[in-house]
């Protein structure tokens, strides 16, 4: 393999060489690997705009930069890895052990080497957990705010190439975390949120950028946290299948009821009433997008949510003198909803038989997530539609389901 | 109406140049990376920019259609998986393989329990691996993914597995062990990975499990770890990473398995549970781990396995699964991908052949639901042999 010929002097001239980069180039933003067979390309197509000097300086087929972006050719990762490895394996045991001798400080270039060597690994492992520990231990020691931060860039950095990246996660959790007291930390939250945001957009469906996302509400304020609920209700709408987006609006919207039930003393029926409008408006949001995108599961699960949080507690916990909750013309609203939702018309069978199954174990869900007295109600209401048909003809797959849930309601109806 | 059943599924994809934008890269999960999240494996067989110029390894070929094949088809190639475990071990020196070996104790727990499950475990040298795994562990008391790496709750447990599925747990000094798990406790019941103090249920489940199987229970408060696992649950009967963190089926399979270890299964609302879990399978018959997400092979033993264990298994179509898990075999070279013509990797294939075990597909050795071990191993953990 060609990849065996690069000799150890030469792969440690790669590392040196990626860490040169690095240091001189302290905003690169983006990072990836390259085919050697692109870097013609990126070259021609940045080349007429270019100015010289920028692209003499790393003028050659390992490494591609411009405008921020790092490029690393395919073809050297696995010699750069290995150097970037030992050298880092290396320095690290050097400090660990100046570190245990007794009255001795530790000087500063072995820092910075066990610094620059993970940072160079990281590049190239992600999830290298020694590498991104040893970045703690140090930060850690030296208490500069300046240094969390940049934690967070290299984070950010890691985080372009490897949106999936745990370790990379959590690294910005435990930053965010240990300087939590520092008054930085509300500008932090922000920028936090934009950056889920941004991965989001390239990684779809990404659970570990969205659980970061919701880990972060419970270092909100109230007024971020209403912030967020408005800012990312655009881009629901625009990602209508990334189900953790609408979780992420389900931890925003508990966060506000919780902060409701907190504060029993400014219950004013402004507030009351400012929290029943969110549901409200929650609810006619999201039945006129499953009107409009039909067959999406991630928009239905999301109703089955807002309903049942809708009976069970907004609706009764909540004192809004103006308004009295009128159980029965919910009913009759969701009912209708089914009945325009179930009709499966022959030009697109899939979608729309999506969009009857979701709207049928919609219907039963809510018949058993409300209380006891108004099931009858539902139930007495759904006995015209003959649900079990209509799911067992949509999708026998789950009969033994239907069975259960279904068969049992009406079973103990007679 | 809009009928765009892309918008903003996995499917679509965004075009440009975009650094990093076309990696699809997993994630170990139990052990540190999750594929999707969720799988700890990347696969690099789709580096960032422009899949098709990448040397990265291929697809795999499509399989000629000779009659020994076609006579294949539906059936599971046990040997071949055998085969392509053990020389897993022997393909060191690629980057795809360097670049996992921050993880390697969890991907031999993968590997030799699933040359356990299909009575293959004698093929590999006992010994050697006992001698690595015990040079990966930290003076705490914790091991390491490997070597000269740091300690993490994750390589602890698979490294307890794996002496477990050895009969070789006495090589340990347990109450080092039992120590270093029981002083990752938090005051409010959670766990954390390491001495850094990520928490995540999946670190109640190992270590409930890991102390389990150490028999030493005690050395944790085991109520306060059940309190704070509850705690993480969601209205839609699902579990998530800390308390209101989306469900997920890696999750939910931790939270359960941690609740049916401590005798805690009255906390799950079973149907409502078994509902969401029911609802992963999708047309193929392959599970999800998620609403809208593709199906994927090892969600076939953390849905599977958390539907047996609130006993609503028969709430999904098992024959439909085991023909999607046979479809992602490679039946040339032996291992299991996450999707029919996906590249294999050690991670899929046990859990292709785990999930098969727990369908009680012929000639595979049964594996307990929640230990995620071989019947007869927990049998001898807690009956003696
Ligand atoms: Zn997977």
């Amino acid at each position: 393999m060609s990849e065996n010929a690069y000799s150890d002097a030469k792969a440690l001239d790669l590392l040196n060489e990626l860490e040169r980069i690095l240091e001189s180039n302290p905003l690169i933003d983006e990072v990836g690997f390259v085919h050697p067979s692109l870097f013609s390309t990126l070259k021609e197509a940045a080349g007429s705009s270019a100015s010289s000097q920028d692209i003499s300086e790393h003028e050659n087929t390992n490494f591609w930069i411009r405008d921020h972006k790092l490029g690393i050719s395919t073809q050297v990762l696995l010699p750069l890895y290995k150097a970037a490895k030992h050298a880092f394996m290396a320095a690290l045991r050097e400090y660990k052990t100046s570190e245990n001798l007794p009255g001795n400080s530790v000087d500063d270039s072995l820092e910075s080497e066990v610094m620059s060597h993970s940072k160079a690994l990281l590049m190239l492992s992600c999830d290298f957990g020694t590498a991104w520990n040893s970045r703690k231990f140090i930060v850690l020691k030296k208490q500069l705010l300046p240094m969390f931060i940049d934690e967070l860039l290299l984070s950010a950095l890691i985080l372009s190439y490897a949106p999936k990246s745990e370790r990379a996660w959590s690294h910005r959790r435990w930053v965010i975390h240990t300087i939590s007291g520092n008054s930085i930390l509300q500008q932090i939250i922000e920028g936090e949120s934009e950056l889920v945001e941004k991965i989001a957009e390239r990684s779809k469906m990404n659970y570990r950028a969205w659980n970061h996302r919701c880990w972060l509400v419970s270092y909100m304020t109230r007024e971020q946290v209403l912030h967020q609920l408005e800012k990312s209700r655009n881009w629901a709408s625009l990602h209508i299948a990334d189900s953790s987006c609408f979780h992420y609006r389900r931890r925003l919207m508990l966060r506000i009821f919780e902060d409701f039930c907190h504060t029993q003393a400014d219950h004013s029926s402004d507030y009351n009433f400012k929290i029943y409008n969110i549901w409200k408006d929650e609810l006619d949001w999201n039945a006129a997008l499953i009107k409009r995108y039909v067959g999406r599961e991630a928009l239905w699960l999301h109703r089955r949510f807002l309903s049942s949080y809708w009976i069970r507690h907004i609706a009764t916990d909540l004192h809004v003198v103006s308004y009295q909750f009128d159980f029965g013309s919910f009913i009759d609203h969701e009912l209708c909803l089914l009945d325009s939702c179930s009709t499966i018309p022959d030009d697109d069978f899939e979608d729309f038989q999506a969009q009857a199954i979701h709207s049928a174990t919609y219907i039963v869900w809510l018949t058993k997530q409300i209380p006891e007295p108004q099931r009858i109600d539902i139930q007495e209401k759904l006995r015209a539609r003959d649900l079990n048909r209509l799911l067992n003809t949509a999708c026998p797959e789950r009969s033994s389901l239907w069975d259960c849930l279904v068969g049992a309601e009406a079973s103990s109806q007679v | 109406m809009i009928k765009n059943k892309r918008l903003g599924t996995e499917k679509s994809r965004d075009k440009g140049l975009g650094f990093g934008e076309s990696r699809d890269e997993r994630w170990l999960w139990m052990s540190g990376v999750v594929d999707d999240v969720e799988d700890p494996i990347p696969k690099i067989k789709r580096l960032p920019v422009a899949d098709h110029h990448l040397s990265s390894p291929p697809k795999k070929p499509p399989s000629p259609h000779s009659p020994l094949s076609a006579c294949l088809m539906g059936e599971l190639a046990a040997d071949k998986h055998v085969k392509y475990i053990i020389s897993i071990e022997k393909k060191k020196d690629s980057f795809e393989s360097v670049v996992m070996e921050h993880l390697r104790m969890s991907g031999a727990y993968w590997g030799l329990t699933t040359l356990d499950l299909l009575g293959k475990l004698e093929a590999v040298d006992k010994e050697e691996v006992i001698s690595w795994l015990m040079q990966c562990q930290h003076e705490s008391g914790g091991f390491a993914g490997n070597i000269g790496h740091d300690p993490h709750i994750l390589y602890t447990l698979s490294a307890v597995q794996v002496l477990a599925l050895f009969d070789k747990l006495d090589v340990l000094d347990i109450d080092k062990v039992s120590n270093y798990i029981s002083g990752l406790q938090n005051e409010d019941g959670s766990f954390a990975g390491d001495i850094w103090g990520e928490v995540d249920t999946r670190f109640s489940y190992i270590a409930v499990c890991c102390l389990s199987i150490l028999h030493r229970s005690d050395k944790i408060d085991v109520d306060k770890a059940v309190n704070y696992i509850v705690s993480c649950k969601n209205l839609d009967g699902g579990f998530g990473c800390t308390p209101g963190g989306e469900s997920h089926a890696g999750q939910i399979f931790c939270c359960v398995g941690a609740l049916a270890i401590t005798g805690a299964l009255h906390h799950v609302d079973k149907d409502l549970l078994g509902w969401w879990l029911c609802e992963r399978q999708v047309k193929s018959g392959g599970l999800n781990g998620r609403p809208e997400k593709l199906p994927d092979v090892c969600y076939s033993w953390w849905v599977l396995s958390s539907l047996i264990m609130i006993d609503r298994v028969h709430w999904i179509s098992k024959e439909k699964l085991v023909k999607y898990i046979l479809d992602c075999q490679d039946l040339e070279n032996g291992g299991i991908s996450d999707r029919p013509d996906d590249a294999v990797d050690v991670f899929h294939t046990y859990f292709g052949v785990a999930g098969l075990s727990l369908l009680e597909y012929p000639g595979l050795k049964a594996i307990d639901p929640a230990y995620a071990l071989p019947d007869d191993v927990v049998k001898r953990i807690f009956f003696g042999k």
